[in-house]
């Protein structure tokens, strides 16, 4: 038995999201279990199945290194942090008048 | 709502009897609920089994003045008053026999949708066009296990040819047509005869075997289904089960 993972897409703007996984012999049984499993109640008008062999993995050891980056954040964050800091500093007794 | 199509009994008798037949096949197919040989079949098993749940109401409510009689008509009339072939009435215990069921009847099924999709009854080839798009996938799901398992060889396969030997008899009497059939489609409510779609169906049966290396010969229908008015020795036990939830309250409304 392969295992395929499960990716259905619902409306016009919206991209493929994985909804989950499944095991069948091969590629045409795999969509007619599919479809009863995670579409029988109409969640997608498209469906993706990917065979998890063909799937490309990155280990966590190539992620590690850039878990602690949050300079290159982009949400804004990283100068969110800095401010407060700055105003909890200014905030305290003794502290100074900017 | 008044649903109710003004057929004569002998219409009635053709419509009720594939109703029947769709109740119960969903209704023993449910049995797997939880226990289908992986996780995947036994959700899509159990979805098919709802499906023909689904077409056997879509066909009940053309025989009652009030949906809300659908429940009456299909769980509490006397077993004589049913028209239920002896292959949907069986427990097939065994997945494999489940199987050979599966596609013995579906088989029978669509072939069955397409003559009563030809109806002249609008309402009724309406039913007929809605459960064919169902259908076909159902046929598929059956014969996608079917010709996987015969092609496997070993086990899997001389279990589900076995099966499907056993079945067979039974299989062919679901053709048993009930009286006033040929009425019926003088009528107009049914475009072909129970005989020309067996031919048919035997046809493509022999056919799927015999691709996948299965030899059979054309088997005597099992006898004492004639006019569909007998039930046999399993309906008692699969009626108690249908009716456990409206003894309580036959009066209830959902």
């Amino acid at each position: 038995m392969n295992i395929y993972e499960v990716f259905l897409h619902t409306d016009g703007k919206d991209e493929f999201r994985h909804v989950g996984a499944l095991e069948a012999p091969d590629d045409e049984l795999a969509l007619l279990l599919a479809r009863e499993c995670y579409v029988r109640r109409g969640e997608g008008d498209e469906l993706w199945l990917v065979d998890r062999r063909h799937v490309v993995v990155g280990s966590r050891q190539l992620l590690a290194p850039n878990q602690d980056k949050p300079h290159r954040r982009s949400d804004g964050a990283a100068i969110a942090e800095h401010r407060r800091r700055v105003r909890a500093a200014s905030d305290a007794p003794g502290g100074g008048t900017g | 709502m008044p649903t109710r199509l003004d057929l004569s009994p002998a219409g009635r008798e053709v419509v009720l009897a594939f109703a029947d037949d769709e109740h119960l096949i969903g209704a023993r197919h449910t049995a797997w609920i939880g226990r289908g040989p992986f996780l995947e079949e036994d959700l899509a098993f159990c979805s098919i089994a709802q499906d023909e749940i689904g077409h056997a109401i879509a066909l009940y409510e053309l025989l009652v003045d009030d949906v809300d009689d659908v429940d009456h008509l299909a769980l509490l009339r006397d077993p004589a008053d049913y028209r239920s072939c002896w292959l949907v009435e069986l427990p097939c215990a065994g997945w494999a026999d489940a199987l050979a069921r599966h596609q013995l009847y579906d088989s029978a099924e669509a072939l069955r949708w397409e003559a009563l999709a030809n109806s002249a009854i609008p309402e009724l080839s309406a039913v007929a066009a809605r459960a064919r798009r169902e259908e076909a996938f159902h046929l598929a799901h059956a014969r996608g296990l079917v010709t996987r398992l015969l092609d496997s060889g070993g086990e899997g396969r001389n279990t589900l040819v076995d099966a499907i030997e056993r079945l067979l008899p039974t299989a062919v009497a679901l053709w048993e047509p009930v009286a006033g059939e040929r009425a019926a489609i003088n009528e107009g409510v049914v475009a072909t005869s129970s005989a020309d779609l067996g031919e048919r169906w035997w046809t493509e049966i022999a056919a799927l075997l015999a691709t996948h290396g299965v030899a059979v010969d054309r088997p005597s229908p099992v006898a004492g289904q004639r006019g569909r008015t007998a039930r046999s020795e399993h309906f008692a036990g699969l009626q108690a089960e249908i009716r456990l939830v409206i003894d309580l309250d036959p009066d209830a409304r959902w």
